[in-house]
């Protein structure tokens, strides 16, 4: 499946991240440093006591000085210390934060893409009919919620209603055990983050199998009495995926920047709750090692999906 | 539908149907009362990290609230604010002069590593924290040598050498050690202060073991390794903005002795909302704790109308007050001008008091804070429980709109105050939410039309204390319980007003004066003379009060010993879990 082409591809697209992340990182730190505020200066540290611990960081020198030295640690794997909490190394928070925000990210897809064209492809086969009907409205009201009062109205009612009609037998419990979180903890954040994306998978889905069943081979294979559930699946869904693995690209990044917001409300320790914070902080490495992350995660999800393509359509080759 | 789609979908629903019941599956809690539990652990959330555990740098709540669980001062205040001894035997009475100070320290003191703590450490301790020149390095700022000590711009290793090696430039002149039992402090000059300062917990009067200290210069305090303190408790896991774990001391030196065995701190959850409902469900024990008890007004006011829950509710005056700021100078650093000018004389001194009468106090905290997070500040600037709360009602914190509406006709009118912005930072809701009570107020009550300015807290800090702006959002969290704390950092010249770290530019000669008199005397002879600098800021309308805050937390009723005074979290040592 994976020829010589392909890996020369991968290698091809990976230098391409490299130098994305690259350029993502040195605008935002261009960007971050040109902000108004630091995260030094307070009403107990001004005057000569915050110049010294301006010197201290090195941020009282010339910004072409940090950028250099700043590029210099990236090229080493090293985004520096936090200027919030002193002293502690970015690099680690940002890989184990990010680790945590692609788990999450990943199952919110499966949720997606499942979810999706379990939807779509039944809303197909059973068009014009109440399952139709209601699968569709479904994906509309998912289409139309944002993703933090989808989420809010989760925890409404499988933490506290489900909690509190159970007499605290089962519930969702908030929070997130360990460094990964297991399965009876992500499962609810990830519903949340996927299912506005599952809505617009299960429409095109839907849209797309009602197109591909309508095809002559389709009949062909009806006609030479093959399973109703070997046609479908072999020969209807596999060509309606096309079309769906195309949007599956700008989907990823919608369910990784979407994390910022689900992780936040979920208490989730990814990538996501430090976006915001570390800006108002003004947490200057912290902040780039977040769009660094960010940018990363994009990348590389936006790789799997273009392989996704040889994998679902043999004609596609890199 | 084929039979075979149909079971397709069949199986697709009931599987989905089984892992909803699998995953929805959560743990409950049972049993009975009476007696402690078998497990002494405490779980509460911090909804963010703490800056650092080092005291020489330390300077945001959330870091002193746990560096007061495992590492000491000299003196330390107790629950109500007292100075009580800590790492010494007592609390010393200063010489006839009030220019020394002879700490007796215990014998039996030991570091959680098994470092004996002696006269050394406190040298070395405060020694470091001068010449790291944190936030709170001004607090060891009586002691003589502390302005040379203070020029110190070396850092981390560097530093360390010229420690090891009492180089001069790192070496307070008026810190000695007779003997490995005694400390004495002499002053460059005498400070009223002095003990209350170094009482500050987690700040630059406490003390650190050089031993843990120099395997890491700038990052020992996270590491459970080189944590090390005096404490009732130590680190044993720290991961940055996740958790961090505490466990009890065998055998700690000091009382009462810890009953928790491991106190549990989650660092992942930011949002004080989720917090909430995962106390609800019973994932924490504690919400609040850790310098973040000012929680949602909606959930405290939901919690209080929930029977099962009102008593887990803990309210508790706390010790920041909000006030609204004047620019009062105009000068070459300072080119905010406006028509409230220390130079206007009379005018704009009636200006300011009429945009302070024409506010209703009591209506603001109703509309702001539901009458529950805060309280109107009627008593000065500094809240009440704290020593310089004023005995009678501050004549600013009138509400008369009529007396408002005249003073501002008779001096100049609308025209005279045309123009105006509010700045103030957004990121508290209860800014936000004073910003407009006040907007309206001055509308209604003045007919003036002032706009709104929100800007970030980072750089609102800074241009405020530039003097930037004409009005502004303004506000002090008492970091000890002395007046000095407020005059001296607040307003004069000492803090650099006119032109540096000055909200309003406020600084008078009389005003400076008497500080510095007032500062030099103890604390009882000094009350009077505070309270006359209190009424200087009156007289001269530098401030429009507004609220104290009320912290808010939620504590389980298995939860014994917990609590809050009006500055800082009850101490760990003091809290057991009983059967529940």
């Amino acid at each position: 499946m994976f020829t010589r082409g392909t890996l020369i591809y991968i290698g091809q697209r990976l230098v391409l991240i490299v130098l994305a992340v690259l350029g993502v990182s040195s605008l935002v730190f261009l960007g971050i440093h040109r902000l108004p505020g630091d995260a030094l200066f307070s009403e107990h540290l001004h005057g000569d006591q915050y110049q010294q611990t301006l010197h201290h960081y090195g941020l009282d020198r010339p910004l072409w000085v940090q950028y250099v030295n700043f590029l210099a640690g990236m090229i080493h794997g090293n985004l520096g210390e936090s200027l919030v909490n002193r002293g502690v190394p970015i690099t680690p928070i940002v890989l184990r934060e990010m680790s945590v925000s692609a788990e999450i990210g990943l199952v919110a897809l499966i949720f997606t893409v499942g979810i999706g064209m379990t939807f779509g492809v039944v809303a197909a086969i059973r068009q014009n009919t109440w399952m139709d009907y209601v699968l569709s409205t479904t994906s509309v009201i998912g289409y139309s919620m944002p993703n933090f009062v989808i989420a809010t109205f989760l925890i409404l009612v499988f933490g506290i209603w489900l909690d509190n009609f159970t007499q605290g037998t089962f519930y969702f419990q908030i929070g997130w055990p360990g460094r990964y979180g297991s399965i009876g903890a992500i499962w609810l954040p990830a519903f949340a983050l996927g299912f506005p994306y599952a809505s617009i998978v299960a429409r095109l889905t839907r849209a797309s199998m009602l197109e591909v069943i309508r095809q002559d081979y389709i009949r062909t294979a009806r006609a030479k009495g093959l399973r109703e559930a070997v046609i479908m699946v072999r020969h209807g869904l596999r060509n309606a995926l096309i079309p769906v693995i195309t949007i599956l690209g700008p989907l990823v990044i919608g369910i990784i920047t979407g994390g910022v917001v689900i992780e936040n409300i979920f208490g989730i320790p990814g990538l996501g709750k430090e976006f915001a914070n570390s800006i108002l902080n003004r947490d200057y490495n912290i902040v780039i090692g977040v769009f660094t992350g960010y940018a990363a995660l994009v990348g590389l999800a936006n790789l799997g999906v273009d392989l996704l393509y040889v994998v679902i359509d043999p004609r596609i080759r890199y | 539908m084929a039979p075979t789609s149909f079971r397709i979908l069949k199986t697709l629903a009931i599987s989905a149907v089984a892992s909803l019941a699998v995953m929805a599956c959560g743990g409950g809690g049972g049993g009975g009362n009476g007696g402690l539990a078998s497990d002494q652990t405490l779980n509460f959330p911090i909804l963010g990290d703490f800056g650092t555990l080092d005291p020489a740098v330390a300077d945001a709540e959330t870091d002193s609230e746990i560096q007061q669980n495992f590492q000491d001062g000299l003196v330390r205040f107790d629950n109500d604010l007292n100075i009580v001894p800590d790492l010494a035997t007592a609390v010393p009475t200063p010489s006839s002069d009030g220019m020394t100070y002879t700490f007796n320290l215990r014998h039996d003191a030991t570091f959680s590593n098994g470092d004996k703590f002696t006269s050394k450490d406190v040298l070395y301790s405060w020694n470091r924290a001068a010449a790291y020149q944190g936030s709170y390095a001004t607090n060891l700022s009586a002691i003589a040598g502390y302005d040379t000590v203070a020029k110190n711009k070396k850092a981390g290793a560097e530093l360390e050498t010229l420690l090891e090696k009492n180089d001069p430039s790192v070496t307070l002149t008026g810190l000695t050690a007779p003997d490995p039992y005694t400390v004495q402090v002499k002053l460059s000059q005498p400070a009223g202060w002095f003990l209350t300062a170094i009482a500050l917990q987690g700040t630059t009067g406490w003390i650190v073991d050089q031993n843990a200290v120099k395997q890491n210069p700038d990052n020992w305090w996270s590491n459970p390794a080189t944590a090390i303190g005096t404490g009732p408790f130590k680190m044993v896991s720290y991961t940055p903005k996740q958790s961090v774990e505490f466990d009890a001391v065998d055998n700690w030196w000091g009382s009462p002795k810890p009953t928790l065995k491991k106190v549990k701190i989650d660092i992942s959850v930011t949002n004080a909302s989720t917090a909430i409902t995962k106390y609800e469900q019973g994932g924490y024990d504690i919400v609040g704790y850790g310098g973040y008890s000012n929680l949602p007004v909606a959930d405290i006011l939901r919690i209080k109308n929930t029977s099962s829950e009102s008593a887990q509710l803990l309210l508790h005056p706390k010790v920041r007050s909000y006030w609204v700021s004047f620019n009062m100078v105009h000068d070459a650093s300072r080119q905010a001008g406006g028509p409230f000018l220390l130079s206007g004389g009379d005018k704009a001194k009636n200006l300011r008091l009429a945009f302070a009468l024409a506010v209703d106090k009591n209506a603001l905290v109703q509309t702001v804070c539901q009458s529950i997070v805060c309280t109107a500040a009627t008593g000065g600037l500094i809240p009440p429980t704290l020593i310089g709360h004023l005995d009678s009602t501050d004549p600013l914190s009138a509400f008369d709109a009529a007396k408002a509406k005249q003073l501002l006709q008779a001096n100049g009118g609308a025209s005279a105050v045309s123009g105006l912005k509010y700045a103030y930072d957004p990121e508290n809701p209860l800014n936000v939410a004073s910003a407009q009570f006040l907007q309206a107020q001055w509308q209604q009550n003045l007919g003036v039309h002032v706009d709104l300015l929100p800007v970030a807290h980072s750089p609102f800090i800074k241009a405020r204390l530039k003097g930037d702006y004409v009005l502004s959002r303004d506000g002090w969290q008492a970091d000890y319980n002395h007046p000095q704390d407020w005059f001296d950092n607040i307003w004069g010249s000492k803090v650099g007003c006119p032109d540096s770290g000055c909200t309003t530019g406020y600084t008078t000669k009389a005003y400076d004066d008497l500080l510095a008199k007032a500062d030099a005397e103890p604390v009882d002879q000094a009350k009077a003379d505070y309270a006359k600098l209190n009424q200087m800021l009156i007289d001269d309308v530098v401030y429009i009060p507004l609220f104290y805050s009320v912290g808010a937390f939620l504590i389980k009723p298995y939860v014994k010993g917990a609590g809050s005074n009006s500055f800082s979290d009850n101490l760990w040592n003091g809290i057991s879990i009983q059967s529940h």
